[in-house]
């Protein structure tokens, strides 16, 4: 009968919200921290005051996390709405993460139009022309410059897929937080915070919160604040709008023409010269689009992310070293 | 899935192996302080009578640790982390213990990568095999057939599928990239198997006995801090991803990102001749009477999705490699914090008053 009513006991606490678990966690602490400076106190353990003084600051500490986090969840819901940061968007976290798709989608056009080419390249490279008729002929590949345009589209496809990757990286990362940071990450790690075992675990998981939900999109919407300024200024010309199409019906390869036209050029490879000064005058705009809008955007938004955990998981009391994560950047 | 460590064979362990150790290194080191206390006494020695008595409150502490530790263990056993999740606002993802979420975790994060590297190396095959076909279209064309090799060989030599170095040079970063995520995750789950297995337990007896030793304080208190932060911070940290498994390894939609085309369209290998000769062939064949698009059906009936797999594998690369890295720095910060808080040295010589 006693384990019973006992049980009945308990079972409100299992449904009460975080902020009832953390205030038991912080009254559970608290008598601790009671006792141990009590028998400090009573055998003159200077070490053991010591400590009960300072997990009785820690709990303070604690204590006000809980209330600014309430307190300022309207504050920092307020900052995630704001227009300057939200643009018309529900929040920051989906401003940042249709910024993030729109930007996804333009790289995802970029690296088809490099694919297009380089397999209209490739295919007008490899071919090579042969006659023979019994046994007696020639073959002869007139192709052959087509070739010296395949290295570098090989790397254009590599950089602009590295950025589709990394947006998306950074879009999987905003979408956790927006879902998880101020439900899950941030209330867990103050309840864990409260306990001396936990209190390094709780105050990284406080700052990956924080920096999840606020300092990624943030980065994300200010490098994009940055290049919609540049792409509005008169000195973008060469950097914006859209980039000439290559025609290949007119760049097709005759892979048994090997007279030349000019004075040392075939045909064929006025064919590939034109093509590689077409390539040479959109990469400009290839550039600021990859480079800019799809590489370094994310690199910085990640490194503030990385300098943000480092700041306030010290404030939160747990000395973590980031430098693993920011290697990953 | 139940973790072993929760499991009745791991009970029997602690019970049977590792309480007796640390009982045994209690006794010893119990033993030992006692007779630095008698000679002490005997040679009118006060450092040595004061290094006894510091010893015992050490000791106490050390066992007290172990004591708290085997608690806290049971208790990860017994809490639900759904019902954790449920008391934070949050669906629950099911029924399980802190343990078996770590290690359900890292289990889906692996599964997860792989997945992420099978879709990638899918696409790197199809267009390794297409970029390798060679066809010679003869020359004076009627139909398929060209007249022109009816009594020699006239015609044009090309690779109709070639020109995917752009394509292959994208997919071969996150084919590296998918792969250190599989091995990572692979890793990670070791460390945790190994910390299930027991292992770690026997740096407690090793704690409790070193920490009690002259000069061998800090080795024993990084002894204790290790067993405890990789049993009670390590799993914890990986127990509260397991609650962001539906964005985090898109388990609510089988372990794969939804896309368009739908990216378990490039899960199926089989569909790549295992040696040359009949696959090869057919496909030679198809190609020559059909037309090119035969040989592209039937690796991409749905057309590829290269952007899908290469996010597919940066995903993969945040929940298996930089989610479980946060867990593993969150558990050597706790290592160096808790060393340092057992390797203090307590200074006793108000508690001699009373002795």
């Amino acid at each position: 009968m006693k384990k019973l009513l006992i049980f009945l006991l308990l079972v409100p606490m299992a449904f009460a919200a975080w902020q009832s678990v953390a205030g038991v966690a912080i009254m559970i602490s608290l008598g601790i921290v009671a006792a141990i400076y009590m028998v400090g106190k009573g055998f003159g353990i200077n070490e053991l005051q010591m400590m009960g003084k300072e997990e009785m600051f820690q709990l303070i500490a604690t204590g006000i996390l809980v209330v600014v986090l309430v307190s300022s969840d309207g504050l920092l819901n307020a900052i995630s709405t704001s227009d300057a940061f939200s643009e018309g968007q529900p929040t920051m976290q989906t401003n940042a993460m249709a910024m993030l798709d729109n930007t996804i989608g333009e790289m995802g056009g970029i690296l088809s139009t490099i694919q297009n080419n380089d397999r209209k390249n490739q295919v007008e490279g490899s071919k090579s022309s042969q006659c023979s008729i019994m046994g007696t002929g020639y073959s002869v590949s007139g192709c052959g410059g087509y070739s010296m345009l395949a290295s570098p589209m090989s790397m254009a496809g590599g950089i602009v897929g590295f950025s589709i990757g990394e947006l998306s990286a950074v879009h999987r990362l905003i979408q956790i937080s927006n879902e998880y940071a101020f439900s899950l990450l941030l209330p867990l790690g103050i309840v864990l915070r409260t306990i001396k075992l936990t209190r390094g675990a709780g105050g990284l998981l406080i700052a990956l919160g924080i920096s999840l939900h606020i300092m990624l999109p943030a980065g994300i919407i200010f490098s994009e604040m940055l290049a919609s300024s540049f792409a509005a200024s008169p000195e973008s010309a060469a950097y914006t709008g859209a980039a000439e199409d290559i025609d290949w019906d007119d760049y097709e390869c005759n892979a048994g023409d090997t007279m030349p036209v000019t004075a040392d050029k075939t045909e064929n490879e006025e064919n590939v010269i034109d093509v590689f000064n077409i390539m040479k005058s959109n990469i400009r705009k290839y550039m600021f689009q990859a480079m800019i809008r799809g590489t370094l955007g994310p690199v910085l938004a990640l490194l503030l992310m990385a300098g943000s955990i480092k700041a306030i998981s010290s404030a939160a009391g747990s000395e973590v070293d980031v430098s693993a994560l920011s290697r990953f950047v | 899935m139940s973790a072993e460590i929760c499991g009745p064979g791991f009970d029997s362990f602690f019970s049977s192996t590792i309480i007796p150790l640390v009982a045994y290194a209690t006794i010893v080191t119990s033993i030992l302080i006692a007779l630095s206390f008698m000679v002490g006494r005997a040679t009118a020695n006060p450092k040595l009578t004061l290094w006894s008595k510091t010893e015992v409150v050490q000791l106490v502490i050390s066992v007290f640790s172990v004591f708290t530790l085997s608690i806290i263990i049971n208790s990860f056993c017994i809490v639900d982390i759904g019902e954790v999740a449920v008391m934070f606002g949050l669906p629950s993802p099911g029924s399980n213990s802190i343990f078996g979420a770590a290690q359900d975790y890292l289990h889906e994060s692996t599964l997860y990568a792989h997945n992420a590297m099978t879709v990638v190396r899918y696409h790197l095959e199809a267009y390794t095999v297409m970029a390798y076909l060679n066809a010679f279209a003869c020359d004076f064309k009627t139909g398929s057939i060209g007249w022109g090799c009816l009594f020699g060989y006239s015609g044009e030599n090309m690779q109709p599928f070639g020109g995917h170095g752009a394509s292959m040079a994208a997919l071969n970063i996150f084919f590296n990239g998918s792969i250190m995520a599989f091995f990572t995750s692979l890793n990670f789950l070791f460390i945790l198997l190994f910390v299930y297995k027991g292992f770690v337990f026997l740096f407690l007896p090793m704690g409790v006995f070193l920490r009690a030793m002259p000069y061998m304080r800090s080795f024993g208190s990084l002894l204790i801090a290790l067993a405890m932060s990789f049993l009670i911070v390590y799993p914890l940290m990986l127990s509260v991803f397991w609650l962001m498994r539906n964005i985090v390894v898109d388990a609510s939609n089988g372990f794969v990102p939804p896309s368009s085309p739908a990216l378990t369209n490039y899960m199926d290998e089989d569909v790549f001749p295992d040696e040359e000769g009949a696959g090869s062939a057919g496909q030679s064949a198809a190609a020559a009477f059909v037309g090119d698009s035969a040989v592209s059906d039937t690796y991409f009936p749905n057309d590829p999705n290269i952007v899908g797999a290469i996010m597919f594998a940066a995903n993969a690369f945040v929940a298996a490699v930089f989610l479980p890295t946060t867990a593993l720095i969150a558990a050597i910060a706790s290592v160096s914090y808790l060393a340092r808080l057992y390797g203090e040295e307590i200074n006793l010589t108000s508690i001699t008053r009373l002795m």
